[in-house]
C-alpha cells in the first residue's frame, strides 16, 4: 500500500512536534522513521496509526483519506517498543486476540495464528505465556500479532530498543525476513543509524519535527543534504574542524590549508566534514595533522589526529605506524568530504 | 571475623524494641491470652482461678444453637457481600478509571462512605430501610414492587444489613482496585483498541484477567473483614437483629463475654479462637489461589526451561 503524506503539522499546545511533513512511501517497501529523540518521529507514527490525529495535513493510505480515520478502521499492525503481549494470554491467544476481535471462525483464527507463528518461527512455544519467553521470542510473538490480520501497513515503535546487542542484529534481520516475505509495507521508528542503515529500503531522516532528509540509507550517507544528516550518520562520527573559505580555499583555524577547494563562499565560516575512510596518508603534504593514538581494527586501524585543534579520526592501513606526537602529512579523497554552512549547516560542497 | 562490640551488635534490636514492645502486649499477649482461655474449665477473669483444662468450652459451643446460629449467619453474610460487592467495585473503579465528566464529584461519591462514621450513616440507612417511612419502600413502590420489612423479623432484615455491609467496604474496595487498574500498563488498552476491541471485550478480556491479583487481594481482605461482621447491626438493629436472628460469631463473642451475666469467658475465647481459625484458614487457602494465579502466568520462571 502506497502511503502519501501532506503537509503534516502536529502541535502539542504551544509545541510543534511534526511540522510540515511531506513524504510519499512506496507498497512494499520498509521506511524508516529515524532521528534522535525527540525528532518527532513516535508523533508521525502515532498519526501513522490512528493513535494521534494530525493538527493540520492529510494523510492518504492509497488513494484513502485516513487523516481522521479512527486506528482499528485503518488496517494497521502495529508492534510496541515493550511488545505489549497479554501476560495473561499464550503466545497463541495472543495472535489469536486481533482475529477474535474480527469474529473470525475459531478453527480459522487458530489455523492463521499458527502460520503467522511458524512464520516468525515461535510455532514451537505457542502454548507459553509471554512471561516464559526471551525478549526476542516475544518480539516475535508481537510480529506475528501485528501480522496476523493481514494488515495493509506494518509499524513498528522502537522494536529493537529492549533487547541486548547481538539480539537486536539477530531480529533486526529477521525483521527484514519477515518484510520481505510478506511484501508488507513497513514503517520502523528508531534512533538507532546502524538498525536504519541495515534493514531499510529508504530512510526518512527527522530534526525537531521537520524532514532533513529521505532517501536510499547509502545515498544518505555519501550525499547528506545538510550537517545535521553528515553528523548523525556513520560509525565512527564523521570529522569535523572549523574552517574558514579564503579565495576558493577552505583554511583551517590554524591558517593551513585543507586543500578542499570550494568557489563562491569567500570569507565565509564552514565546517569541513570528511569521513574517517576519506583520510589519505599523504607524506608530501603540506597538512599536517599530529598523531594521538592507534586502535587496530583488524585488517585496518584507526588512528585519533589533532588537525587544527580538533581530534578527528582516520582509517589506515595496518601496515602504516605512526607514534604519538607524529606530524603526519594527510589529504582527502574525492568523495565522504563536505563542506556546511557554520551556522545553517547548509551544504556548499 | 573482628567482634563487634556488644553494645554495637544489639544496636539494631534497641531500634525495634518499641515496635516488638507494642507487638508483643498489644496483639501477642491478647492472641495467646485468647487460646489459652478457651482451654480453662470454670475460669473467673478477676480472680485468675480455673477449675480444670480441657476441651470443655469447644464442646460446649459447639452445642450451642445460638453459635451454631451465629456461624451460619457469618458464613451466609460473607458469601453474599464480598462477591457481591467485589463485583460492584470491579465495575465502578473501572468506570471512575475512565476519563470521564464530573470524575472528581463521583470519585467524591463512592469514597465519602469512608469517611462517615458508620454509627451515623447506620443510622440514616435506618430510615432508609423504615417499612412504612422509608425510601427504599418507596422506591419499590414507585416500579410495583410490594414493600419489604427489611428491619422486622423476616428475611428482609438479613438482606438490609447485606446492603449496608455492601455499601460499607466498597469505597476500601474500589481504592484498592483503582490502585490495580492504575497498576495496568495503558499499552495493553491502545493494543486492543488498535486491533478493534469494544469496551466490554476490552473488560473482560484484558482488564479483569490483569486485574485478577488485586481482586484475589481485595476478596482476601473483604472476607477477613466480613467474617468479624458486627458493628453494622448496632444502628440498623440496636442488636443482632429481631430475637438473635442476626447473630453473627463476633456479636456471639461480644455476647457470652459483655452481655451475659455472668460472663462466660471459656465460650466466648473458644468462639475467638474459631473465628481465628477460620480467617486464617480462608487466608492460607486465598494464598494458595494466588499463588498458583502467578504459576499459571509463568511469572514465578520456574518453567522457563521447558521446552
Amino acid at each position: 500500500m502506497k502511503i502519501r503524506l501532506e503537509n503534516i503539522v502536529k502541535r502539542f499546545r504551544d509545541n510543534t512536534a511534526v511540522d510540515h511533513f511531506s513524504a510519499e512511501i512506496e507498497s512494499g517497501e520498509l521506511v524508516t522513521l529515524l532521528g534522535p529523540s525527540g525528532c518527532g518521529k513516535s508523533t508521525m507514527l502515532n498519526m501513522l496509526s490512528g493513535i494521534l490525529y494530525p493538527t493540520e495535513g492529510k494523510i492518504y493510505f492509497d488513494e484513502d483519506d485516513v487523516t481522521f480515520v479512527s486506528s482499528e478502521k485503518r488496517g494497521i499492525g502495529l508492534v510496541f517498543q515493550n511488545y505489549a503481549l497479554y501476560p495473561h494470554m499464550t503466545v497463541l491467544e495472543n495472535i489469536c486476540f486481533p482475529l477474535e476481535i474480527k469474529k473470525v471462525p475459531k478453527a480459522e483464527r487458530i489455523e492463521k495464528a499458527k502460520k503467522m507463528a511458524e512464520l516468525v518461527h515461535v510455532d514451537t512455544m505457542l502454548n507459553r505465556k509471554p512471561g516464559q519467553l526471551s525478549g526476542g521470542q516475544q518480539q516475535r510473538v508481537a510480529i506475528a500479532r501485528a501480522l496476523v490480520k493481514e494488515p495493509r501497513l506494518l509499524l513498528l515503535d522502537e522494536p529493537l530498543s529492549n533487547l541486548d546487542a547481538r539480539l537486536r542484529i539477530e531480529m533486526r534481520e529477521e525483521i527484514r525476513r519477515i518484510q520481505l516475505e510478506t511484501g508488507v509495507t513497513t514503517i520502523f521508528v528508531t534512533h538507532d543509524q546502524e538498525e536504519a542503515m541495515s534493514i531499510s529500503d529508504h530512510i526518512i531522516l527527522m530534526k525537531l519535527g521537520v524532514l532533513q532528509q529521505f532517501d536510499k540509507p547509502q545515498y544518505l550517507y555519501d550525499q547528506p543534504a545538510n550537517c545535521f544528516v553528515a553528523d548523525f550518520l556513520g560509525n565512527p562520527p564523521i570529522n569535523k574542524v572549523e574552517a574558514v573559505v579564503k579565495n576558493g580555499k577552505v583554511i583551517l583555524a590554524d591558517g593551513s590549508d585543507s586543500g578542499v577547494r570550494l568557489e563562491g563562499h569567500d570569507d565565509q565560516k564552514v565546517w569541513l566534514s570528511f569521513r574517517s575512510e576519506s583520510v589519505l596518508y599523504e607524506p608530501d603534504s603540506q597538512l599536517k595533522a599530529t598523531a594521538i593514538m592507534t586502535s587496530v581494527m583488524g585488517k585496518e586501524k584507526i588512528t585519533a589526529f589533532d588537525l587544527a585543534g580538533k581530534e578527528v579520526r582516520g582509517y589506515f592501513d595496518s601496515s602504516l605506524d605512526f607514534e604519538r606526537g607524529q606530524e603526519v602529512g594527510i589529504g582527502f579523497k574525492k568523495t565522504g568530504v563536505f563542506v556546511f554552512d557554520y551556522e545553517s549547516g547548509e551544504r556548499y560542497l | 571475623m573482628i567482634k563487634r562490640p556488644f553494645f554495637e551488635r544489639i544496636k539494631p534490636l534497641l531500634y525495634l524494641l518499641p515496635f516488638i514492645i507494642s507487638v508483643v502486649i498489644f496483639t501477642l499477649y491478647p492472641i495467646v491470652n485468647v487460646i489459652r482461655m478457651s482451654f480453662l474449665e470454670g475460669y473467673k477473669y478477676l480472680t485468675g482461678a480455673y477449675t480444670g483444662v480441657g476441651l470443655e468450652n469447644y464442646q460446649k459451643v459447639f452445642a450451642d444453637p445460638y453459635f451454631r446460629q451465629a456461624l451460619g449467619n457469618t458464613f451466609k453474610y460473607v458469601l453474599c457481600v464480598v462477591p457481591i460487592s467485589t463485583a460492584i467495585a470491579v465495575v465502578l473503579a473501572n468506570l471512575l478509571n475512565q476519563k470521564i465528566k464530573f470524575q472528581a464529584f463521583f470519585q467524591t461519591a463512592y469514597f465519602l462512605p469512608m469517611v462517615t462514621s458508620s454509627l451515623a450513616v447506620g443510622l440514616a440507612w435506618r430510615f432508609m430501610f423504615n417499612d412504612k417511612i422509608g425510601i427504599l419502600n418507596y422506591i419499590l413502590g414507585l416500579i410495583g414492587l410490594e414493600p419489604v420489612n427489611w428491619l422486622g423479623q423476616s428475611s428482609g432484615n438479613f438482606m438490609a444489613v447485606v446492603v449496608f455491609g455492601i455499601w460499607s467496604i466498597l469505597p476500601n474496595t474500589i481504592i484498592l482496585l483503582l490502585s490495580g487498574l492504575q497498576n495496568i500498563d495503558p499499552m495493553y488498552y491502545t493494543a486492543a483498541k488498535v486491533d478493534g476491541a469494544k469496551t466490554l471485550r476490552i473488560f473482560f478480556r484484558i482488564t479483569v484477567p490483569l486485574l485478577a491479583p488485586t481482586i484475589m487481594l481485595v476478596i482476601i481482605i473483604n472476607s477477613i473483614n466480613t467474617f468479624k461482621m458486627y458493628h453494622e447491626l448496632f444502628p440498623l438493629f440496636s442488636g443482632p437483629g429481631v430475637a438473635y436472628n442476626l447473630f453473627t460469631v463476633v456479636y456471639y463473642i461480644y455476647y457470652e463475654f459483655r452481655v451475659l451475666t455472668p460472663p462466660k469467658y471459656g465460650l466466648a475465647s473458644a468462639a475467638a479462637v474459631m473465628l481465628l481459625i477460620t480467617v486464617f484458614g480462608f487466608t492460607m487457602l486465598q494464598r494458595a489461589v494466588q499463588a498458583w494465579a502467578r504459576r499459571e502466568r509463568g511469572e514465578d520462571g520456574k518453567d522457563k526451561k521447558r521446552k
